[in-house]
């Protein structure tokens, strides 16, 4: 236990340390009497930027509807790949039906779709939440799929000789050994969702995140461009976080560390 | 009480193809109710395929294997069997992976309880029921794997190689274990093993079979009395048996 303590804390301080590098070479930068604030606007304008924002309300009402966006498209785009991801990767018969469908549509980029889900459904709400839906389930099932083929049979043959239905295995074995490559695909959707949203809002969107962004290039607000950057990053690192410790609560059987 | 025929049992891998394979010819063998048996035999006489066979993992392509004068086809719960990799579920606590297979058929928390505290005991895990796997080991992990079988309660112990992967005094210790485990309940054994002392210790009969194909060469009856004692590994008699039985496998 104190090892581990020692452990977290020498991490802490020096993942701290790369990141106050970046700021202060970034600082010392901008602190040049040759430096050009509309390119690089220092620090100072940043948190200017962050405050006026959030007094304002405008910054807070972004993050919501672009948190609103990123938490549906999650939660729908990996429940249906944990679903279907499971049921193809241990049913031959599934698997031979919607294998080429997926290692079809597998490579194209989820904002290629962006055209099209414009000229169908238009530029609201639907569409956006759409674009990140689709996002995190092609990269989640992917993964849900390769955890149940990598069940090992020894496990399997243990159920089976048990008494175990091919259910019963498929149910108490196969979705439990799968489970690290199963969280391994939700947190990589989770970063899918956060591309997509970025570019899903730059597109077509009165709020959010990404809007702010747009809004900046467009008047020219490097400050508050630099400013959304960061929000989002940090949301990002946050949530992350939040995936990790929800993974090694799941995971205690594991003996991979995090 | 169970017995187990197999019947001008042959398997051949890839039938019908350029390149097939027999690694069992003509199998004709009976484990007896009750009884301790080994396969012994050099890597590719089949024993292992023999045993998988008998578990019902896959199904021979001629001849046949009967339980109790019942065909068998398939997994089922009264043929149960102890791997040579490790099988204990790494998701589930020593005392979960114990109740597996009561779990399976509804056992009420109240059951699984008993069964749990039974088995872990005696196994030789009291004080374990609540770790990981991750966390024992290989011996230990064995212990799991044969409490959770036995747990189980089924009419055959199918074994292949499970000591395989142990040091020496471990494995001298789990060999006596199982001894006194299977003296309670007596259970009908089968056994499948390289290791000539480990079949002479356990067994009341030792086929051994040579290699490809996979043919029985002799069947050896052990008459050391039970219950059986580490002294008696070094008795003229268990290294006679040893001996003959040495000369016989292709080396």
């Amino acid at each position: 236990m104190n090892k581990n303590t020692a452990f977290n804390s020498k991490r802490v301080i020096l993942g701290c340390l790369s990141v106050a590098a970046v700021i202060a070479i970034y600082a010392l930068v901008t602190s040049r009497p040759d430096n050009n604030p509309a390119l690089l606007p220092p620090i100072t304008d940043i948190i200017t930027s962050f405050w006026t924002n959030l007094t304002s309300g405008s910054l807070l009402t972004a993050l919501g509807a672009s948190l609103f966006r990123i938490s549906a498209g999650f939660l729908i785009g990996t429940t249906l790949a944990l679903v279907l991801g499971c049921l193809i990767g241990w049913y031959r018969n599934i698997e031979y039906l919607f294998d080429p469908l997926i290692e079809a549509v597998r490579p194209i980029p989820p904002l290629a779709y962006i055209p099209l889900i414009i000229i169908w459904f238009g530029i609201g709400e639907f569409s956006r939440v759409l674009i990140i839906t689709i996002a995190c389930f092609m990269v989640c099932v992917v993964n849900v799929i390769a955890g149940m083929k990598n069940v090992p049979a020894v496990y399997e043959d243990a159920a089976s000789t048990m008494g175990a239905t091919r259910f019963q295995v498929f149910r108490t074995v196969a979705v439990p050994a799968a489970t690290p490559f199963i969280i391994t695909g939700y947190r990589v959707a989770l970063a899918a969702a956060w591309t997509t949203l970025v570019a899903s809002e730059l597109l077509a969107a009165q709020n959010g995140l990404g809007f702010l962004l747009q809004e900046g290039r467009r008047y020219f607000l490097t400050d508050q461009v630099m400013m959304i950057i960061m929000i989002i990053g940090a949301c990002a690192f946050i949530m992350d976080r939040i995936f990790r410790k929800i993974q090694a609560h799941l995971m205690q059987w594991s003996e991979t560390r995090e | 009480m169970p017995e187990i025929r197999i019947e001008n049992l042959t398997h051949t891998f890839g039938k019908g193809q350029p390149n097939e394979l027999t690694v069992l010819d003509n199998i004709n063998l009976t484990f007896e109710s009750g009884s301790f048996n080994a396969i012994v035999g050099t890597s590719g006489c089949g024993k292992s395929t023999l045993l998988k066979m008998m578990a019902g993992l896959f199904a021979p392509s001629d001849g046949s294997m009967k339980l109790d004068d019942q065909i068998i086809q398939g997994t089922d719960r009264r043929r149960g069997m102890v791997f040579q990799q490790d099988a204990v579920f790494p998701w589930m606590t020593v005392s979960k992976n114990i109740s597996y297979g009561p779990r399976l058929r509804g056992a009420s928390a109240a059951e699984q309880r008993e069964i749990e505290a039974k088995w872990t005991q005696a196994v030789g895990l009291k004080g374990f029921e609540n770790r990981w796997p991750r966390e024992l080991s290989g011996g230990m992990r064995k212990r799991v794997d044969i409490g959770r079988v036995y747990a189980n309660d089924p009419d055959v112990l199918l074994m292949d190689e499970p000591f395989g992967a142990l040091d020496a005094q471990t494995k001298e210790r789990m060999q006596s274990d199982l001894l006194e485990t299977w003296g309670q309940s007596r259970k009908t054994v089968v056994f499948v093993t390289h290791d000539l002392e480990e079949a002479i210790f356990l067994a009341d009969k030792i086929v051994v079979m040579s290699a490809r194909p996979g043919r029985v060469h002799h069947i050896e009856e052990v008459s050391l009395p039970r219950p059986r004692t580490d002294a008696m590994r070094l008795t003229d008699e268990f290294i006679q048996i040893k001996r003959r039985l040495w000369e016989m496998l292709d080396h």
